[in-house]
């Protein structure tokens, strides 16, 4: 009754030299590209950069001219297609809906062909329901017309999750929806995902959304990947002007010219403080317990130094003090803008500053968490 | 008036002939339905064949219908038969039409979800394109009510019966009563039929609407 799954999770997606023409024009050009389980993968770039296309290939709604398309390693021509594309869940910015269906038919068209009991379905249909924020009893029986775009997204993303598919391919789930509407499904798509947990490719044009939620995002321009990385990594070191534009590096970047070190650093009342005489396994039970990737070292007396876990998990003897494992960080003043401070670490490499007011510690300042915050 | 009116309408067994009329259409009208509705669908299975066959059914439907029945006399004489049969080649044309179009022009954005959840050729046909098109083929079942009515009506010249029976003794008898009576009768069904099928169609442009 109920097909073996051809995958239970996803490892991995790889597409590799894959090719696809329309005509004359190549849609998509000899491109490479891994995608890790869990992730959430943004595929960004104009229209007719190839990035729905590349999002239908997964699916097989096209197939393409060149190159090889596989899940876990299994190529996906080989899967059944139909068994394939109930696997993995599909919404995209039309939504889709069958106008002819309730809320309860669309959602468990696909239980019934596959010949679930009523009551399986029902108990789904309300599972999903409220796992989208929508009170089933309420919802259940609409007809599409009957429900606002919102809405419509929400069981369209329900819909798609009915099979429970451990991959979910998503073309501008939220393009056609206000500013507003967007931004607020956005935050309880993040909250949605969390529960999830599942691998998501996601196709937008809009870098603020990508941002917002992609864990790694490819920039496709025609045709072609242009460069794939964090958002941190595109907006640091873009591969060329066009990234460097669309990412809005410069953008992000007067953003810091106006701030101060001071102004987003992490002030010291929240920055773990170790002694030099701490021992090894001491200093990692404590930032591991903290979630601290960096402490300071602080005796008061001398300049601070700075231990990251990771060095000292590399570290030898568990009984040693970390102080010999400290290193001597940037300092940066208070008032100078965090432009230039993060201009500086980056072209030295060693990603972490202390925020130094004369003797006085003020705080620490990473990268990373600058990102985060204007991001 | 009224006592008029009833005693042409006893002294000609309008009753019956209404019951009669009324059978003749429904078998004509089915038939059409049928014949229609799967002619629309061979034609989306086989497209190419759609501009001959619609441009044979056009060249069919300017064919004028008293002279489609005498046609039709060399070969199933005259009656009940030839009267059925030039009724659905009438009817053919707009039910086969609006049904191949009505199965062609579902948004391809649905079909693409069809598609991409993993429904089979004939489930995207049974469970989307055939309720989506049911608007449509209404649509086109209504045109073929009109036309049946008034080939029906003609039928009765030709010995098929009905009401058109009457209406020929009236002619004949230059009863201008008789003509009046029944003829006035044929149009008001026909207009009670085709208010009837515009309410079923609008309930399914409600229903599966999405025009």
């Amino acid at each position: 009754m109920h097909a073996k799954r051809p995958f239970e999770r996803i490892d991995s997606i790889a597409l590799e030299g894959v090719t696809r023409r329309f005509g004359d024009t190549v849609a998509v050009d000899d491109v490479s590209l891994t995608i890790e389980g869990g992730e959430l993968l943004i595929l960004i770039g104009g229209s007719g950069s190839g990035k729905t296309t590349t999002l239908r290939m997964i699916n097989r709604l096209i197939d393409p001219d060149h190159g090889f398309i596989s899940i876990n390693g299994i190529d996906i021509t080989t899967i059944d297609e139909i068994i394939l594309r109930k696997n993995i869940g599909y919404v995209i910015q039309q939504i889709g809906l069958f106008p002819h269906m309730t809320v309860r038919e669309n959602i468990g068209l696909i239980p019934k062909i596959e010949g679930w009991s009523h009551e399986r379905i029902e108990e789904r249909v309300k599972e999903l329901l409220t796992l989208v924020h929508l009170p089933p009893e309420i919802f259940m029986d609409r007809y599409p017309k009957e429900l606002s775009g919102g809405q419509q997204q929400r069981i369209g993303l329900a819909r798609a999750l009915v099979m429970d598919p451990p991959l979910l391919l998503m073309d501008e789930p939220f393009g056609a929806l206000d500013p507003l509407l967007r931004r607020q499904l956005q935050d309880e798509f993040i909250g949605i995902k969390e529960d999830i947990g599942r691998t998501i490719v996601f196709v937008t044009h809009d870098i603020n959304e990508a941002f917002r939620l992609g864990d790694r995002i490819a920039i496709m321009h025609e045709g072609r990947i242009v460069q794939v990385g964090t958002a941190r990594d595109l907006i640091l070191s873009p591969a060329d002007p066009m990234v460097a534009g669309l990412v809005g590096s410069d953008h992000l970047y007067r953003h810091l010219e106006n701030l101060t070190v001071q102004d987003i650093m992490r002030p010291v009342s929240r920055v773990c403080l170790l002694q030099a005489t701490t021992s090894i396994s001491s200093a990692i039970a404590l930032m591991t317990d903290g979630d601290e990737e960096v402490a300071v070292i602080s005796d008061g007396s001398s300049l601070p130094g700075i231990v990251r876990v990771s060095d000292l998990l590399r570290a030898g003897q568990p009984s040693e003090m970390i102080g010999s494992y400290a290193r001597s960080p940037l300092i940066l003043t208070p008032d100078g803008t965090a432009l230039s401070a993060i201009s500086g670490m980056n072209g030295d490499g060693d990603a972490i500053a202390l925020v130094m007011n004369g003797e006085e510690l003020l705080g620490l300042f990473t990268p990373d968490e600058v990102l985060r915050r204007l991001v | 008036m009224i006592d008029d009116i009833q005693t042409v309408w006893i002294r000609y067994n309008l009753t019956e002939r209404t019951i009669e009329h009324l059978q003749i259409f429904t078998i004509a009208l089915l038939l059409a339905i049928a014949i229609g509705v799967a002619t629309g669908l061979f034609l989306y299975r086989r497209r190419r064949y759609s501009p001959p066959v619609f441009s044979t059914l056009n060249a069919v439907q300017t064919f004028p219908d008293i002279a489609l029945l005498i046609l039709l006399i060399p070969l199933a004489g005259i009656g009940t038969v030839p009267t059925i049969i030039a009724c659905v080649l009438y009817s053919i044309l707009p039910i086969a039409r609006n049904t191949y179009t009505g199965l062609i022009s579902v948004s391809p954005e649905l079909l693409e979800v069809g598609r991409a959840m993993g429904l089979v050729e004939g489930d995207i046909l049974m469970k989307i394109r055939f309720p989506l098109a049911f608007p449509m083929i209404a649509g086109g079942i209504r045109i073929a009510i009109v036309f049946t009515m008034g080939i029906v009506t003609l039928g009765g010249i030709f010995g098929a019966g009905g009401l058109g029976a009457p209406l020929q003794t009236g002619i004949n008898l230059i009863r201008p009563d008789i003509i009046f009576v029944a003829g006035i009768w044929v149009g008001l069904l026909a207009v009670i039929l085709d208010g009837i099928a515009g309410g079923i169609e609008a309930e399914l442009k409600r229903r599966f609407g999405s025009w």
